[in-house]
């Protein structure tokens, strides 16, 4: 559904992501983890052109993804998007609000007299429904709680009908019981729907309940790529480079990813001595 | 920090001592500027005494004012009125489709931004009197000109205030329009206008007030209000008859001011 090759975006003289490769199956769920400042957000934004790619190439359903007008309508039409901070419009009301994910695919003039047509209100309607928020379809968004704005976020991204959902730390503002419901909605939509489903996270628990498969992004670079069963302490120490530990080994830490190839394989990590948890706590003070 | 006993004089004092003839040196530059303005402006308060008497003259002549000229002073007021609302609706006409271009974070690239915004401080650079002169001259006598003048000025003003209101806005929603592959019209309408409206409405009410109190001198030029019957009463020698003009321009400007201040109030508490 989406291949990436050789992606590379630069700002100014810093290079946030250095030649990604990544190709992600139909309907598949897959989490990226990383620390703050890896890239995350950089490689999602770049998939639906929000940020442009200074380099490389995005192929999203076969097609190849292009920045001018009439591409960024076709691509930013396939593919979703769910923001950390939900990004509703507080001063509409929730039913307008996932409409809105109905904008791209709707006769304009119309749209701008706020009039929709009656098949899109139907599909906004069924996608609150699927969030559990029909109830609250009038109610003007800024009235609700921060996982209620969220949801209505996802349901703007399912009214799109898209083929990709790009998740941008989704749960990063929201507490865990409220996680776990935006995680799952999240997750029909990938087994239900088909849609192939790419979140970012900074909690390791939530993907290894969550995801299909789990990519670890790096200083730019993808690090780590496999089950969320393979994500041992081996792996997270080097997806967060100097994060997991601190003082002399971090220095060495930090050098791994320069190294590394793009893609360590899986096997590779295992063969490494596992470290015990009496060892980690020696290393960390 | 200087010891006053079981208190402290705290105050910021330059890093080393910058020598008294420095101090001595801007106080006489400052003294000699003021010096220099007043000669320009003639400021001379023994001209003032001496013409008090004169002023005392000029309200005596005023006093009583002439309550019977009210009557005709009504048409005048509402004439005000009037041109105060067509001012300000055709200013917001002007304003909205120019103000998403003057704002920063929406204008499609920074040269239209800039030239932009020179419209928009050259239109408001120009006083309405002198919009009010060039309109007169251009479609004649009348209250239309100054329609037209407070249009041109008030364009400048909502402007700029419109632009600066959607600098504010929280961009995060603009992102997620334009992301679902809304396009830039439509990310306009339910992403920018939603969040500016209650902002806008107040700035509108705080130019009609203001237009409002322009329109009461526009007539001085000869566009049009209650204005034209103040200089015309000053120009008769008709003293009484012009403090009944000002007296009602007074009570106008005042209920101007209190009903905007009202309803700005109110729609800020609604807005919440």
């Amino acid at each position: 559904m989406i291949e990436i090759r050789g992606l590379c975006k630069r700002y100014g003289d810093f290079t946030a992501l250095h030649r990604v490769d990544l190709t992600v199956a139909k309907g598949e769920f897959v989490v990226i983890l990383g620390a703050s400042g890896a890239g995350k957000s950089t490689l999602l934004r770049c998939i639906n052109h929000l940020a442009e790619p200074s380099e490389g190439e995005i192929h999203v359903d076969g097609e190849r993804s292009r920045g001018d007008r009439a591409g960024l309508r076709k691509v930013r039409r396939d593919v979703a998007m769910i923001f950390q901070h939900y990004n509703v419009v507080p001063r509409l009301s929730v039913l307008k609000n996932v409409l809105t994910g109905r904008l791209g695919s709707m006769p304009a003039l119309l749209s701008w007299f706020q009039v929709f047509p009656a098949k899109d209100i139907a599909i906004a309607r069924e996608c609150l429904r699927r969030v559990e928020l029909d109830p609250k379809a009038d109610l003007r968004t800024d009235t609700l709680s921060g996982g209620q704005k969220q949801r209505v976020g996802i349901a703007r991204a399912l009214a799109q009908k898209p083929k990709v959902i790009l998740a941008d730390e989704p749960v990063a503002s929201l507490d865990p019981k409220t996680s776990r419901k935006v995680l799952n909605y999240l997750k029909q939509a990938s087994r239900q729907d088909g849609i192939t489903v790419i979140c970012n996270l900074h909690q390791v628990d939530y993907a290894r309940e969550f995801a299909q498969r789990v990519i670890g992004v790096a200083a730019g670079r993808i690090v780590f790529e496999g089950r969320p069963d393979e994500l041992t302490d081996e792996v997270l120490h080097l997806i967060y480079p100097g994060g997991v530990e601190e003082g002399t080994d971090a220095a060495a830490a930090g050098a791994e990813p320069e190294t590394a190839t793009p893609s360590v394989p899986a096997a590779a990590l295992h063969a490494a001595p596992a470290r015990t948890a009496p060892q980690l706590a020696m290393e960390q003070s | 920090m200087i010891p006053l006993g079981r208190y402290n004089l705290l105050i910021a004092r330059s890093a080393g001592n910058p020598g008294w003839w420095k101090y001595a040196v801007a106080v006489l530059a400052g003294i000699g500027v003021l010096w220099w303005a007043a000669i320009g402006s003639q400021v001379s308060f023994s001209e003032l005494g001496k013409g008090m008497p004169w002023i005392a003259d000029f309200l005596g002549r005023m006093l009583p004012p002439n309550w019977e000229f009210m009557g005709k002073l009504v048409k005048p007021a509402i004439e005000t009125v009037q041109i105060a609302l067509w001012g300000t609706l055709l200013a917001v006409i002007l304003a909205v489709p120019l103000c998403f271009f003057a704002a920063r974070n929406i204008s499609p690239n920074v040269a239209v931004f800039h030239a932009m915004r020179q419209v928009l401080n050259i239109t408001r650079g120009i006083n309405e009197i002198i919009l009010a002169l060039i309109f007169v001259a251009a479609v004649g006598l009348g209250p239309f000109p100054g329609v037209l003048a407070l249009a041109l000025h008030g364009a400048g003003m909502l402007g700029k205030f419109f632009a600066e209101s959607i600098e504010e806005i929280d961009q995060g929603p603009i992102e997620a329009l334009r992301a679902t592959g809304a396009g830039p019209i439509q990310t306009i309408i339910f992403g920018v206008i939603p969040q500016v409206v209650t902002a806008w409405i107040g700035v509108i009410v705080y130019r009609f007030e203001t237009n409002l109190r322009q329109a009461t001198v526009l007539g001085m030029v000869g566009a049009g209000g209650i204005g034209f019957e103040l200089v015309g009463s000053m120009k008769l020698f008709q003293y009484q008859d012009t403090a009944t003009c000002i007296l009602v321009i007074v009570v106008m400007v005042m209920t101007a001011d209190y009903l905007s201040t009202r309803l700005r109030g109110w729609i800020q508490q609604g807005a919440r």
